[in-house]
């Protein structure tokens, strides 16, 4: 029982940081169509742009400034770098956003060096919440949490229930009807890229300062984050948060199960000889832990090509 | 037109005067100094080009100051590969790298290979950092030198200095990632438990650098009840299991390799306090000379890796000085004999090369993390306190019995 609950607690908090990181990819593919591999260089760039701005404003500055400020860089890539290749079709786009995600790691650790950086979380909030069957459970793991449900609260607002989500939908569904209308469409994908490079910093401004803020750390959640999306289904924000919370969860209990082939035998008596031979049959499942994310991806892959709540096309 | 002609016969003039010069010793590093271990790759590099400068501030080699040239093996080992093959088109005589296990196991075969092919043009390696045990074992070769510690070593000298400073407890849990170094150290572990007077009260392996949350791990650490936690882990693996802990609460010691890692000590704040490292250097283990000279050399005291990699110039240099081949062809087997004979005291205790499998014979420094240290880490009020320094040939394990030596013919 005590492993279920730490582990669910874990495993939510953690796909919710996912959702958080994920949701403006999200965003992105599903109302551009562009696959935006840099999106989790807009999540570092976030992080380090918070601590440059928190040794000045604060946390709470840092915290505002980061998603205006990564959210600016968005801007400009989709305004003078991707219509270049847009005409040239998905693999181009894919080609420069994965071009941007190398320069701006390389530029990141031209500013700010090799090593982490100290971005810390201000002392009020590094509390304990409550403490669980012995240990502490870390507030701001929370908070991270409650920031990733008001991001998703507020963008199916935006996007459902205003008439600035409307035009978004309509810019995405029928785009020369929308210019028809008077809408000014450059300006609305302008605007989305924006949006979703804007969540990745705030995503980033949050969560730097408690896992560390390193050059690496794009690197580290860019493919599970494509991961996400693609196993939700490339567009559907629902749907990334489903899958964040599932590869959350799913990650977390694989850790504390230390379940292997040979166990499996066990059940029917063979379990010496699967552990006899050995390799395979011996892997535990707690060691590859973050394999699971991808093996969960081939599986939606295999059963809804889709993913699990993206749309046929 | 005549300006071309002028600069034809001045280069090559130019050329005629380098062609009667003595051969320099060419050094090459071939290191991660892009992507994602950059920030380990760096400071080999700096220490390599310190080592480098010392020697040809005492007047270089063979009548020739020691060239040195950087390649950026972008953290992978085919990169490394096709790097190793540029170094050897520009004439390299030794190559170092440290920041993989998995690239020196790459470039020791790749030396291997070329030394059969090319026996008047051979290369020397000096490895730096690959902790891996079969480089000293199935795939020990003549050429290759390894400087630096390896997981028995490290562990054994952790249980010794933790048991008797009474810190060690008895039960212990290990925590590693799962590749050779993390098996490694896992091994070293169990193999240390009677000695140490302990029991393994868990063990688990995860993936290398690919966790983001490491508080399920905690939660399993917390549910075994341990004294001390080993762990092999480096960079983000280690700072973030150190971070989850603390945010847990959990009260444990960790006995780790790779804590003196820059900003480590930052991230993990006083979560870190009384926790335990085994490595080749610190400088609160010396009298500081060493520590000084490097840093007005450099504008810092040396970090992490940089010392042991500094000393290990340092003992080339010793070795260097025992030959002389009178401005002419440097004959690299010869190098590496005199590596194998020299002994280099260290400013933490002699270093010597095992001449079965060219693993040198070390001590190791045992340090705890303290609040006002002679040499804080990090910018912060802490730092490594030197608790004791196991000599090398208490820390050192025996041959593998893996290890076949091809020598050279004498």
């Amino acid at each position: 029982m005590e492993f279920a609950i730490i582990s669910t607690l874990n495993g939510v908090t953690y796909g919710l940081l996912l959702f958080m990181v994920s949701a403006g990819l999200t965003l992105i593919f599903g109302m551009m169509g562009v696959l935006n591999f840099a999106h989790a260089s807009f999540y570092m760039l976030g992080a380090y742009v918070a601590y440059a701005v928190s040794s000045v404003l604060g946390f709470w500055g840092g915290l505002a400034v980061a998603p205006v400020v990564v959210g600016i860089v968005g801007m400009l890539i989709e305004r003078f770098l991707l219509p270049r290749v847009h005409a040239h079709g998905h693999a181009h786009e894919l080609l420069l956003t994965f071009g941007l995600a190398l320069i701006i790691q390389e530029l990141i650790k031209l500013f700010f060096g090799d090593f982490p950086v100290s971005y810390q979380m201000p002392g009020a909030l590094r509390f304990s919440a409550f403490t669980i069957f012995g240990s502490d459970y870390p507030f701001y793991r929370l908070f991270i949490g409650g920031v990733a449900v008001v991001m998703f609260a507020l963008l199916w607002l935006l996007l459902t229930r205003t008439r600035t989500g409307i035009v978004v939908r309509a810019a995405e569904r029928l785009p020369a009807m929308a210019e028809a209308l008077g809408h000014n469409i450059p300006v609305v994908f302008m605007a989305v890229f924006g949006t979703g490079a804007a969540l990745a910093g705030l995503a980033g401004a949050v969560a730097g300062a408690f896992y560390p803020t390193n050059p690496n750390m794009g690197l580290e959640l860019g493919v599970i984050v494509f991961v996400v999306v693609v196993v939700g289904g490339l567009g559907s924000l629902k749907g990334s948060l489903v899958a964040s919370l599932l590869i959350g969860l799913f990650s977390s209990f694989a850790v504390g199960l230390d379940w292997s082939l040979a166990s499996l035998f066990g059940l029917v008596g063979l379990g010496d000889w699967a552990r006899a031979i050995g390799g395979l049959m011996t892997l535990k499942l707690s060691s590859i832990s973050a394999t699971i994310p991808f093996a969960l991806m081939l599986l939606v892959l295999l059963v809804r090509p889709a993913g699990l709540m993206g749309e046929r096309n | 037109m005549k300006r071309l002609l002028l600069l034809a016969a001045a280069s090559a003039t130019a050329l005629g005067v380098t062609a009667a010069k003595a051969e320099p010793l060419k050094i090459g590093i071939i290191e991660s100094l892009s992507g994602a271990q950059t920030s380990t790759g760096r400071l080999y590099a700096n220490a390599v080009e310190y080592g480098v400068n010392q020697i040809n501030k005492a007047g270089g080699f063979n009548g020739e100051p020691v060239q040195v040239t950087e390649y950026d093996n972008a953290g992978g080992a085919p990169e490394a590969a096709d790097k190793f093959r540029q170094a050897v088109a520009d004439g390299v005589d030794i190559i170092f790298q440290g920041a993989s296990s998995a690239i020196a196991g790459q470039l020791t075969e790749d030396v291997r290979k070329h030394n059969i092919r090319n026996p008047d043009s051979k290369v020397l390696f000096i490895n730096l950092g690959g902790e891996a045990m079969e480089l000293t074992g199935e795939k020990c070769q003549f050429y290759h030198f390894r400087f630096t510690t390896t997981a028995p070593m490290r562990v054994n000298a952790l249980v010794n200095a933790m048991k008797a400073a009474g810190d060690l407890g008895t039960k212990v849990y290990s925590i590693n990632q799962n590749y050779s170094w993390g098996q490694d150290m896992q091994k070293a572990v169990e193999d240390a438990a009677d000695k140490g007077g302990y029991k393994i009260v868990g063990q688990v392996l995860h993936d290398v650098n690919k966790i983001q949350d490491f508080a399920p791990f905690v939660a399993r650490i917390k549910a075994a009840n341990p004294d001390t936690v080993f762990t092999g882990n480096w960079s983000n693996d280690l700072l973030l299991l150190m971070k989850a802990t603390g945010d847990a609460g959990l009260d444990v010691t960790f006995a780790t390799a790779f804590l003196d890692q820059p900003g480590n000590i930052a991230n993990a704040g006083k979560t870190a306090l009384g926790d335990y490292i085994a490595n080749n250097y610190d400088n609160s283990a010396t009298d500081g000379k060493f520590a000084e000279a490097y840093k007005s050399a450099t504008g810092h005291y040396p970090v992490f890796v940089e010392g042991n990699s500094a000393l290990a110039l340092a003992q080339l240099q010793q070795a260097l000085k025992t030959l002389d081949f009178r401005g002419g062809k440097i004959d690299v087997t010869k190098i590496a004999l005199a590596l194998e004979d020299s002994t280099y005291d260290s400013p933490v205790g002699p270093i010597s090369v095992r001449k079965a499998d060219h693993q040198t014979i070390r001590p190791v420094v045992v340090s705890k993390v303290v609040k006002n240290p002679k040499y804080p880490a990090d910018g912060t009020d802490m730092g490594f306190q030197t608790v004791k320094i196991v000599p090398g040939d208490q820390a050192i394990y025996p041959v593998q019995s893996s290890c076949h030596m091809k020598r050279p013919k004498e």
